[in-house]
């Protein structure tokens, strides 16, 4: 196999897959990344057996062929060359050279037959939908996925397609990020695919503003096709608790917010809790919020916001890092936050079919 | 600098090894294993310094040992007298202060910053303790001299044996740096797995990584990673007297591999540690899993909760998922353990899909009541 290519180019290419490179020492050939020259193109593929992805990239092809070489490597090779202008030649005992200005290096490979194919999604059904959609929701609810080890359903994000509808869910069990997309699905499109949370982060990674994505998806796996850039996962097994169940049905109080306003007073607040106490506390009377924490030890800390509130008063505790979570990813300037009482769940909306659920935490 | 704090960690080498070669001069200068017999299944608990040369470690299967160093001498542990040696041992360290930390029958943790003026420096320190260990008891230790107890432990392991190692607050970030993240106290199998599927190697990564990275890795864990890496721990010594755990544990009549015996003991013990947390009105957020096998290796397994609980069943589900993850299949048990820790006021944050958490804790309520009122065996829970 020969290649010549823009060190750039090569660099973007290695950088969409390299993430995904396996470090288990068990099988070493997953430490390197597939590359493979044909008439129609070069690809880069990397996989650590539950994730993969092929990138397509820029490069002329003098001579076919495929190989294998540690990724990392040459990454850092590449990165540090002086020139644009780089030729790959690999010869049949997979060592590859690599020639750019005055610089030249060998590297071994391991041959291309040795390398796990990514998975065929055979029988699957598919959706098309932006990319960029796909990314904001993602945005706006992976934050909530949990890292427990042993909550491992939920260490990842369902997107649960239904009558038309595409609905991404993530939760830890203390707190829901929830977007709903009206979606055109081909008839009878039915699914609850689980996302594990490396899956997540590599699409939130590779998904672009502009372009679609095709879903491709079978009972236990799923693929992201990106304009010809491919990640196929395995599905999180097991079943999704009933996400539905907690959303609450109708707040007594719909309180409207300025989020960033909002979110700079939590995080003051939030200088003030400590292991041992980890709450803020809202408390809402007449146009009027104040947010408190203290821990014994440390110190305290109030802050008052004027809002429109006509409402009972309502005294709630929170884990202000769970508060400040969609804040943050959320673009809207306006927030409405819901209100029942201290002990049921609050609910951040906007003017977008987004929602939060929030359990409090008991104050004393 | 008189608040500069000076931790030790006394690391006893090969401990059950050391003795019985202590106790048999025949076995002197020889391979030695304690455990099981290479021809039967069971592991190596200890191994001694010459057995190390053959690639024997401790928690190697006997067969394995016995393939690696066929003439090596086995022999089964002898607990009880490990365990009166242990004692005699710690009685050393209980002189030279009251700060003292047993973490296992041949590990301790003291604080010698109080006492420094008087005996002198740390290091002074540990030389004495060395020699006493050495003069009294015939036997060798590696110590750690560090600022705190992640580094005082590391240290301890990177001399031995015999060895005393000084990790100061200038040269910490120096030999942090190329270790392993796997050293990182609290980075399991699987977090390191996770940390170096993401080209974090080294404690050194994890440093230049910084928080923000690492919180999408780690999530709540990041901060305290984080710290262990640039040295920093705050952790003190905790003295019998300041004991920061409740726990129960069982040694059975019979070693048993039955599934169902192990379930019941769990959840009585489990059930024991909530009432006590309740009656202490505190919460543990750290659930410890202590099993030892037929050969008398003794494993520990541990976990930490988002959020602390003093609820039977949340301690019974998190110990026995840590028994499961251990696969122990139909490997004997001679004792099983509960163990809890870090306290915190009893869960404050509220869960979405466990609605019922006041409803439990009613029921808690009702139970210590019945049981203030007919004693401890008066109700409780059943494993089907």
């Amino acid at each position: 196999m020969k290649l010549r290519f823009a060190k750039e180019k090569f660099l973007d290419g290695l950088q969409q897959v390299q993430n995904v490179v396996s470090t288990r020492s068990t099988l070493p050939i997953l430490s390197n990344v597939l590359i493979r020259a044909q008439k129609g193109g070069v690809t880069m593929t990397t996989t650590d057996l539950d994730v993969g992805v092929r990138c397509p990239i820029d490069a002329e092809v003098v001579r076919e062929g495929a190989v294998t070489l540690p990724a990392r490597r040459l990454f850092t090779i590449v990165r540090e060359l002086a020139h644009s202008d780089v030729e790959l030649d690999v010869d049949d005992k997979n060592v590859a050279s690599i020639q750019s200005g005055g610089s030249h290096f060998k590297i071994v490979g391991l041959p291309e037959g040795d390398f796990p194919q990514l998975p065929k999604l055979s029988g699957a059904k598919s959706f098309t939908m932006e990319q960029k959609t796909l990314k904001d929701a993602l945005k706006k609810t992976s934050y909530a996925m949990s890292n427990d080890e042993t909550r491992f359903v939920l260490n990842g994000i369902l997107l649960s397609l239904k009558d038309d509808k595409l609905v991404v869910v993530a939760t830890d069990g203390r707190r829901l990020g929830l977007v709903e997309l009206d979606m055109d699905l081909p008839k009878d499109t039915k699914g609850e695919l689980l996302l594990p949370s490396k899956t997540v982060s590599e699409v939130q990674r590779l998904l672009k503003d502009k372009g679609s994505v095709t879903v491709h998806f079978t009972e236990n796996q799923i693929s992201f096709d990106m304009d010809g850039t491919l990640l196929v996962s395995k599905q999180v097994e097991g079943v999704y608790p009933n996400y539905r169940q907690v959303i609450p049905p109708e707040a007594k109080e719909r309180i409207s917010l300025e989020r960033e306003t909002f979110h700079q007073a939590l995080r003051r607040a939030s200088l003030l809790v400590s292991e041992k106490n980890n709450a803020v506390k809202l408390h809402f009377t007449k146009n009027n919020l104040a947010i408190t924490a203290n821990s014994p030890d440390v110190g305290e800390s109030r802050e008052s916001l004027a809002i429109n509130y006509k409402g009972p008063e309502i005294a709630i505790g929170f884990n202000p890092a769970f508060l400040m979570d969609p804040l943050r990813n959320l673009e809207n300037d306006e927030i409405f936050f819901e209100l029942t009482d201290d002990l049921s769940p609050g609910v951040i909306k906007i003017n977008a079919p987004f929602l939060y659920v929030i359990m409090p935490m008991r104050v004393g | 600098m008189s608040d500069e704090r000076w931790i030790l960690h006394v690391d006893m080498d090969a401990f059950y090894a050391a003795i019985e070669q202590r106790d048999h001069p025949a076995y002197r200068g020889k391979p030695l294993m304690v455990g099981s017999p290479p021809d039967r299944r069971g592991i190596i608990a200890t191994c001694s310094y010459e057995a190390r040369k053959f690639g024997v470690h401790s928690a190697m299967p006997s067969r394995t040992a016995g393939k690696l160093c066929p003439h090596g001498i086995f022999v089964p542990p002898d607990m009880k007298k490990y365990s009166s040696e242990s004692k005699l041992i710690m009685a050393i360290l209980g002189d030279f202060t009251p700060q003292l930390e047993p973490i296992s029958v041949d590990e301790a943790f003291l604080d010698v910053s109080s006492v420094r003026n008087l005996l002198g420096d740390a290091v002074n320190i540990a030389r004495r303790i060395k020699e006493r260990i050495h003069r009294e008891r015939n036997l060798t230790a590696s110590i750690g001299v560090a600022p705190n107890k992640f580094l005082a432990k590391l240290a301890s392991d990177l001399e031995k044996p015999d060895g005393l190692t000084v990790i100061t607050d200038e040269n910490k970030l120096a030999i942090l740096a190329p270790l392993s993240v796997g050293k990182l106290w609290g980075v399991g199998e699987v977090t390191r797995q996770r940390l170096e599927s993401h080209g974090l190697k080294t404690i050194g990564d994890i440093r230049k990584a910084g928080v923000p990275s690492l919180r999408s890795l780690l999530g709540n864990q990041a901060e305290h990673l984080h710290q262990l890496s640039l040295g920093n721990d705050a952790r003190e010594v905790e003295t019998e007297s300041n004991a920061k755990s409740i726990g129960s544990e069982n040694t059975f009549d019979v070693d048993t591999a039955d599934e169902k015996t192990l379930r019941k003991t769990l959840l009585e013990q489990a059930d024991e540690i909530a009432s006590e947390l309740r009656s202490e009105n505190t919460a543990a957020r750290t659930i410890t899993l202590k099993l030892r096998y037929s050969d008398f290796t003794t494993i520990t397994r541990r976990i930490t909760l988002d959020s602390p609980t003093q609820d039977d069943v949340t301690i019974y589900d998190r110990a026995l998922a840590l028994f499961h993850a251990e696969k122990t299949g139909d490997k004997k048990i001679r004792l099983i353990g509960i163990s809890t820790s870090g306290f915190a006021p009893p869960a404050s944050q509220l869960d979405l899909f466990d609605t019922s958490s006041e409803k439990k804790q009613r029921l808690a309520k009702a139970v210590d009541t019945i049981r203030a009122k007919h004693g401890t065996k008066s109700i409780g829970r059943t494993v089907e």
